[in-house]
């Protein structure tokens, strides 16, 4: 193996890893601070893609349209998921958790026909926003410009959340919501409105990472099952509600792909399940949580 | 009198069934997936095959009786196909079955065509396994091509490149892409001993993540790769393998056999479509040649109509040509009673609109090659487009 194959599949899995945890990392929010286990996060990124395509067709099929159509579909994900969360979601709080799984599972469900409905059941695509076409050489292999830049965002996120968690007041009190929320609630805190807010941003991050995928991939109806499966591979190496937990299930995920490809090319998936299911048994509560009470 | 009246109005009581079944519909179950990602070619194959049940009962029938269709989304899923066709047969009252998209759907149906003496015909599916010795019956006949002769189709192109002493291959890690694959090399082992296979890789169906397959592969430098990706995550191939240079590295020396000439995937990728690959269609519809059957052509702007898309889909004719097929069977056997139909249809030539094709009379499969050509731009058409595209078949039927 020379260094150039080992830099090559590294930035493989890097990518690979930063889009996953671009998904995952809303999917982490809201199980940490709401404990609901939102199946519904692989459908909001599959409407964040499809809004995406929308707008940038509306816009200008090609030319840098792209951007103001990644930014229109996080936000409209996120508005979506407010509504989700004050309308539906909200009456399921003091409930058992099967019912949460069974409400966002429906919504898969109704989001999958609705998205089929409006965009029909054809392949679509975006292309690569010009300015981020093309790439650079490194020790022997292409980096395309766009992957960097999606290696530089996941990052950018991880960061930003972590310092509102830590160093904000809004961040406080979403700590203080999943460490005790009838406390909160009883101190005078809007616990209603963080809870609304928390879904927001998870839907927004969901929205954000749909459209920043379709330079790289089709959008397909199904594509929002296929990548809920990996985001909740992720979460659980992670550890369930750990948010920089969640950053390293990610990472770990991506290079262990990634190397697994080039060491067992015929069984492509076998080495992240296998990587699961030690985890599992190792540490049920996954490499960063904190076993549940 | 009154008598008379009694067994008059008896007599017809009796032959009221026979008439009216003799007067109704020839009702054909139609199981294809109409949601989730196949679906993408589920539905213009069914547009494809109501296109032909319209056209036939315009034109009077099978046998003085109309031609109905019942479809029904089999959601590409083996079980629920299975379950959809044993509800057609019992409780629909369905003489035939069609459709089915995927190599795990159909071989599962033909089990309940083989139960119930029911002739079956598949669209799409390309598995060879299908009509192979062990899983061959009397009522599995198959209008698609199948993984046979796409491999070597694949073979015969990848073997007249020059300066190729190695080649990679990429296909989706199911009965379909396994199938292929072990065509292709078996074809270019005999074609060209010289050739040496350095790399295989194996993406799960739909697993829209190809980065780290492209970079490990490119590690193995190919000269020339043969790959079998349709559909999406064609397209998702593409979309990563372009940027990474993975086109530039092999010279553009790919085939694709997985139809990636078809123009459902020449509009979706517009101008990041690689140029310069080979692939093939069912039918390219936009035709860079002068070869395209009139029959065609009146064809594919019929099929743009009935889908409210500018020129349509390439797996409308597959819809069509299977519906065709099953009312010429019935023709020929001037009843539609399965077994006396199944008898009929083997060994038949029966014409389409890209030419006569025929049922092997051994083991049902048409002889029903594909569309192969370098993928170019011309300034006639809007999309790349198959240069010159030239029919492929290079199995006779029956493997």
């Amino acid at each position: 193996m020379t260094a150039s194959l080992l830099v090559g599949q590294f930035l493989s899995g890097l990518t690979t890893s930063m889009f996953l945890f671009l998904i995952a990392s809303g999917l982490s929010l809201v199980f940490g601070v709401m404990r609901v286990l939102n199946f519904a996060h692989g459908s909001f990124y599959m409407i964040g893609a499809y809004l995406a395509w929308q707008v940038v067709t509306w816009l200008h099929p090609v030319g840098e349209a792209f951007w103001p159509a990644a930014l229109a579909a996080g936000l409209g994900v996120a508005v979506l998921g407010a509504v989700v969360e004050r309308l539906l979601l909200r009456h399921l709080y003091g409930l058992d958790e099967l019912y949460q799984l069974l409400f966002t599972y429906a919504l898969v469900l109704i989001l999958g026909d609705a998205a089929k409905y409006l965009w029909g059941t054809g392949q679509l695509s975006v292309h690569r926003p010009p300015v981020l076409d093309g790439g650079f050489q490194l020790v022997g292999n292409t980096v395309p410009y766009y992957n960097l830049f999606i290696i530089a965002v996941g990052p950018a996120i991880a960061i930003t959340v972590g310092l509102v968690l830590s160093r904000t007041a809004a961040g406080r009190m979403l700590r203080a919501a999943s460490a005790d929320r009838e406390m909160l609630d009883a101190m005078g805190a809007n616990v209603g409105l963080i809870y609304t807010g928390m879904f927001a941003v998870s839907s927004f991050l969901a929205g954000l990472a749909g459209a920043l995928i379709t330079p790289m991939e089709s959008i397909v109806p199904g594509m929002d099952v296929q990548v809920i499966v990996q985001a909740f591979i992720v979460v659980v190496i992670g550890g369930l509600g750990s948010f920089w937990g969640t950053f390293w299930g990610a990472m770990i995920y991506g290079q262990v792909l990634s190397f697994g490809i080039l060491i067992l090319p015929e069984f492509s998936l076998f080495s992240v399940f296998a990587l699961m299911a030690v985890v599992l048994i190792v540490r049920p509560w996954g490499l960063f949580g904190r076993p549940i009470r | 009198m009154r008598l008379r009246h009694l067994l008059a109005a008896t007599a017809a009581a009796l032959l009221l069934p026979v008439a009216a079944l003799a007067k109704g519909p020839i009702k054909i179950g139609f199981p294809i997936p109409l949601s989730g990602p196949t679906a993408v070619y589920g539905v213009p194959i069914l547009k494809g095959a109501e296109l032909a049940v319209a056209d036939i009962n315009a034109h009077g029938g099978v046998l003085g009786r109309k031609l109905k269709l019942l479809p029904r989304d089999s959601k590409a899923n083996p079980a629920e196909a299975v379950r959809l066709a044993r509800e057609l047969i019992v409780k629909n009252g369905v003489q035939f079955l069609a459709g089915t998209l995927t190599s795990a759907e159909a071989p599962a149906v033909s089990t309940i065509a083989k139960e119930n003496h029911v002739v079956f015909v598949a669209p799409s599916a390309k598995t060879y396994e299908l009509t192979d010795p062990q899983n061959f019956h009397p009522y599995i006949f198959r209008t698609a091509s199948n993984t046979t002769i796409e491999g070597q189709a694949g073979a015969i192109i990848v073997a007249k490149w020059k300066n190729v002493h190695t080649v990679a291959t990429i296909a989706p890690d199911y009965a379909y892409g396994h199938d292929a694959i072990a065509a292709f090399v078996a074809e270019l082992h005999k074609l060209r001993p010289d050739i040496k296979i350095v790399d295989q890789e194996w993406p799960k169906l739909g697993q829209a993540n190809f980065t780290p397959f492209i970079t490990a592969q490119m590690a193995k430098h190919p000269d020339a790769v043969y790959c079998d990706e349709f559909a999406g995550d064609f397209i998702s191939f593409v979309k990563q393998a372009a940027p990474l240079g993975y086109f530039k590295a092999i010279h553009d020396r790919l085939a694709d056999g997985g139809e990636a000439g078809s123009i459902d995937v020449t509009r979706t990728l517009g101008k990041a479509y690689p140029l310069g690959i080979w692939t093939d269609a069912y039918d390219p519809v936009l035709w860079d040649g002068p070869n395209q059957p009139p029959a065609d052509k009146a064809f594919d702007a019929k099929v743009a109509k009935a889908l409210k898309i500018k020129y349509g889909s390439s797996w409308a004719i597959q819809g069509y040509v299977t519906i065709q097929a099953i009312a010429q069977g019935i023709r020929k056997a001037g009843t539609t009673n399965d077994t006396k139909v199944a008898k009929a249809m083997s060994g038949m030539t029966y014409t389409t609109p890209l030419g006569p094709r025929t049922f092997s009379a051994v083991n049902h499969d048409a002889n029903a090659g594909e569309y192969w050509g370098k993928m170019v731009r011309t300034p006639k058409f809007p999309y790349a487009v198959i240069s010159d595209p030239t029919y492929y078949n290079p199995e006779p039927a029956g493997h």
